[in-house]
């Protein structure tokens, strides 16, 4: 093999090495940067941690997240367990109306749901990281990374249907266990 | 001199060549390709979606494509971008929407522009449910997409989607659905007719 070829050859396979890491490299880092952009959007910029948010009715000019649902009243919790475990609680809607809450680690993974069919009296569990002492009895949910969001859903397909869920999820709770 | 210099600096530009396009493709495929999940009759949906046990490619297609999506015992979601002739949904063409009951507490079909965002119009009618739309005694039911309502049954506008996609939710679906989504018996999309008169 001449010299040219050999370095034609190797320059070759670094070409391919490092497509295949830009490649692999982009499609695992973009959900947890797609997460930071979702969480620092949802948490205002950092202002709301540990607490619900609560979004106004989706409409056409809603651009926080991608394909949201119009027919959904959305609330948002930004959590950060670096200083101990969450009380989470959903409230149920008027009617026994679809609700659910649902986790997502700093990964994008739906770690837990929960909704008003299995729960028709309302939602409640403590959100910890792992090795986080918890109330005893209590349903936990370990979230593999310090920081997520819990979002509840219900739905609120006309504008006086909303009005009811949003009556309701006011009475929702994300806050640092006391006591 | 010069072919020094372009020697020292072959390796480099050959491997920033590589990540930059390695990365395009990835990108491409995160925001372009086809879902990687299942098709049903021509409507496309991932039983994975959310899941802690999706792959590294579908995880990133959601998160690019719907992010904080719910898992399959919540919430199915199967999306559309073709009529059942298999040309391109456009917001110059009117289609009809029918199916039966579906397997699940609730349902909705919801149009989204091609950046993935609800179309920019003020009809609000920018999805039909399951409240919304009138089954025939056999449980049947028709809708209307259109970027201009026509009489008063059930209608989602496309008025300024462009070239637009629908997805269907399914809430609380059935656990026979959660385990096959081929069990879904999902809405058929027939064109109607479009502006200039072309069917």
């Amino acid at each position: 093999m001449t010299q040219g070829l050999k370095r034609s050859l190797k320059l070759g396979l670094a070409f391919l090495a490092a497509a295949a890491v830009g490649h692999v490299g982009i499609v695992l880092a973009t959900p947890g940067a797609l997460m930071q952009v979702a969480m620092k959007r949802m948490s205002h910029g950092g202002e709301i941690i540990n607490a619900f948010d609560f979004g106004a009715r989706t409409t056409q000019k809603s651009r926080w997240v991608v394909r949201p649902s119009p027919d959904l009243a959305y609330s948002s919790c930004v959590y950060d367990l670096s200083k101990g475990p969450l009380l989470i609680e959903a409230a149920p809607s008027p009617g026994n109306g679809y609700v659910s809450l649902s986790v997502f680690d700093a990964r994008t993974d739906n770690i837990a749901v929960f909704d008003s069919n299995q729960h028709p009296q309302g939602i409640r569990f403590v959100l910890a990281h792992a090795g986080q002492a918890t109330p005893p009895g209590a349903t936990v949910v370990i979230s593999p990374s310090e920081r997520g969001i819990v979002l509840d859903r219900r739905l609120a397909p006309s504008a006086e249907l909303f009005a009811a869920a949003d009556k309701a999820r006011r009475a929702d709770r994300c806050e640092p266990i006391t006591g | 001199m010069a072919k020094h210099a372009y020697r020292r600096w072959t390796m480099p530009l050959t491997l920033a060549a590589g990540l930059v396009l390695g990365a395009a493709s990835g990108w491409w495929v995160m925001a372009h390709a086809g879902a990687r999940g299942v098709e049903v009759n021509g409507w496309t949906g991932s039983s994975v979606a959310g899941a802690v046990d999706a792959d590294p490619w579908t995880r990133a297609q959601v998160a690019v494509r719907g992010l904080l999506a719910l898992n399959k015992s919540q919430a199915i979601y199967l999306t559309t971008r073709r009529d059942d002739q298999g040309q391109p949904l456009r917001e110059g063409c009117r289609y009809r929407v029918s199916g039966g009951a579906m397997p699940a507490r609730w349902w909705s079909v919801t149009v989204y522009a091609a950046d993935n965002f609800l179309p920019i119009n003020d009809d609000d009618a920018l999805s039909f449910d399951a409240t919304e739309v009138r089954p025939d005694a056999a449980g049947n039911w028709t809708a209307l997409l259109a970027s201009k309502r026509d009489g008063d049954g059930a209608w989602a506008s496309t008025r300024n989607a462009g070239a637009f996609d629908i997805t269907l939710r399914l809430y609380n679906p059935a656990p026979a659905v959660q385990a096959d989504l081929h069990a879904i018996p999902v809405p058929r999309v027939t064109r109607i007719d479009c502006a200039g008169g072309a069917a």
